[in-house]
């Protein structure tokens, strides 16, 4: 049996008293590759968020390795959705990677040549080193997908929580992304990532989650992903729009 | 005119417009990235009725009260905008918009007042806060000015790492513990006693050109944070010395639009020749880089 590294209980979250999800309980496996799938307006992007402690839950906790989201951030690489962030900020690939040093380092000391190796190194697993100092605006989203997925690697956390990291990108970068994460599994990390494409799920991770307002079923793929179960979340016409 | 190069007064005053442009357009360049400008005008416009308001409480122009009428007013405004914002169907531009002109109508309305009122003297100095008179700036108006800039800069030094971030990817920056909420607050005060404490020297209207125009500046020739933001701080500088220079040379001439004609002229410079520019970005595209 292996341990859980996190457990959520009873989350229940509103945005301007309009609940999103309501009492999840759900618990994702250590070294798991772990999707969340679901209609839009699921809340999918909502648990994500809480479970980085990112917004304010009406109840319910939240804990990863037995600890509250604050005190476990260090040991968690989030990527965002691409929406999230500002292209248009000066920054060039190599910069945004380096990012990614912070909570190793402290906020207040320079970064070192041994940072710019880490960083070099993640560039060159996600194949972007000839990339390093181009401005970010100027690549293509797959590439941008890259540079987090890269940006996560140099933050050398445990657990990698990822928001639809596979949207518009292209075939390459996905098929990069996903070896990338099963390499990283066989070395012990740990995945949560929110997934929009139904017909790559099994072949993608070893558990799922499914989320409409509240958990669906959850469980290894062969648990859970069965027909009934998608189309519970899918076919109900009173929550989908 | 040389002359007045070495003049002890025109060096003060400046000191201070230099340092004021320096430090402004530093701040204002993370408004500029995070595409919030007209926060700055709008704060700027509404700050003018609070140094009428502190002027009429004390009856005399004195610079820390002033300052603090304005400051307050700034906040008040800001505020205002976001309980518009938040609680009903206003857009964020039609509420910068509704601030910055009935705000600043008051302003004009008190100052009308004030003026054609026995009871207040020495209210010829209030037009000074509209466009900006750097000749009648005070050795204390020039002390507010430093201090209130050495100490923003200095404070945005200390966070810079942290500022980053939270400018680029605000998500990713609260996961990895930055205090988002504190960033926000912070950028926003720096910006608000940046614009009360320079009012003097460059006026209600033109103040937001200090805070912009250079992060403009800035991003036309870096694809570098760090360089956006000397580059800016230095634009501002240097404009700010021309335009003050100008200003106390040619009678007449306020020292607002003076600095604010210094740095227009480097931002139209900067958009044609900048490494970002017309010229750059069309050699560019004819090698088929940029597509």
């Amino acid at each position: 049996m292996t341990r859980n590294i996190i457990e959520v209980s009873d989350l229940s979250v509103a945005y301007a008293h309009n609940p999103v999800i309501w009492h999840i309980n759900l618990a994702v496996k250590a070294n798991s590759r772990t999707a969340v799938v679901g209609p839009n307006g699921a809340g999918k992007s909502t648990l994500i968020k809480s479970i980085m402690n990112l917004n304010k839950p009406l109840s319910g906790k939240v804990e990863i390795n037995g600890k509250k989201p604050k005190h476990a951030l260090k040991n968690i690489a989030y990527v965002p959705q691409k929406g999230e962030v500002n292209w248009d900020f000066p920054t060039t690939v190599l910069d945004v990677v380096l990012m990614g040093r912070y909570v190793h380092k402290g906020w207040f000391k320079r970064m070192n040549k041994a940072d710019v190796a880490a960083a070099m190194d993640a560039l060159s697993t996600m194949k972007m080193e000839a990339f390093k100092d181009r401005q970010i605006s100027e690549l293509s989203g797959g590439q941008r997908q890259r540079v987090f997925l890269a940006r996560a690697i140099c933050h050398d956390a445990d657990f990698y929580i990822m928001d639809e990291p596979l949207q518009g990108i292209d075939i390459t970068t996905e098929k990069l992304i996903i070896d990338t994460i099963k390499a990283l599994q066989a070395k012990g990390k740990s995945f949560l990532v929110v997934h929009h494409n139904l017909d790559t799920v099994e072949e993608y991770f070893d558990h799922v989650i499914i989320l409409n307002k509240s958990v669906i079923a959850q469980g290894t793929i062969e648990e859970a992903w069965k027909k009934e179960n998608i189309d519970k979340a899918y076919d109900d016409r009173s929550v989908t729009t | 005119m040389i002359d007045v190069l070495t003049s002890y007064t025109f060096l003060i005053v400046a000191i201070g417009t230099v340092i004021l442009a320096f430090a402004c357009g530093i701040v204002g360049t993370v408004s500029v990235i995070k595409g919030q400008s007209l926060i700055g005008d709008a704060i700027g416009h509404a700050t003018f009725p609070g140094i009428i308001f502190a002027f009429m409480l004390v009856g005399v122009m004195e610079t820390y009260t002033l300052a603090l009428g304005a400051v307050i007013f700034g906040i008040f405004a800001f505020f205002t905008i976001q309980i518009i914002t938040d609680s009903s169907k206003v857009t964020l531009d039609s509420a910068l918009a509704l601030i910055l002109s009935s705000f600043f109508g008051l302003g004009m309305a008190l100052k009308s007042y004030v003026q054609g009122h026995p009871g207040f003297s020495g209210t010829q100095g209030i037009d000074d806060y509209i466009f900006g008179q750097a000749a009648y700036m005070l050795r204390t108006d020039v002390y507010l000015i430093i201090i209130a800039s050495v100490i923003s800069l200095l404070l945005f030094m200390l966070f810079y790492s942290h500022i980053k971030i939270y400018v680029f990817d605000p998500i990713f920056s609260k996961s990895v513990g930055v205090n988002t909420g504190l960033m926000n607050f912070m950028i926003l005060s720096m910006t608000i006693v940046l614009i009360a404490v320079g009012l003097k020297a460059v006026g209600a209207i033109l103040i937001v050109n200090l805070l912009i125009a250079p992060g403009v500046i800035g991003l036309l020739w870096s694809n570098r944070f760090p360089m956006v933001l000397i580059i800016a701080g230095f634009s501002g500088a240097v404009s700010a010395f021309t335009g003050t220079y100008v200003s106390t040379v040619y009678a007449g001439f306020a020292t607002g639009p003076s600095i604010i004609l210094a740095m227009s002229i480097l931002v139209l410079l900067s958009m044609v020749f900048g490494s970002k520019g017309l010229l750059h970005t069309h050699r560019k595209r004819n090698q088929g880089v940029v597509s």
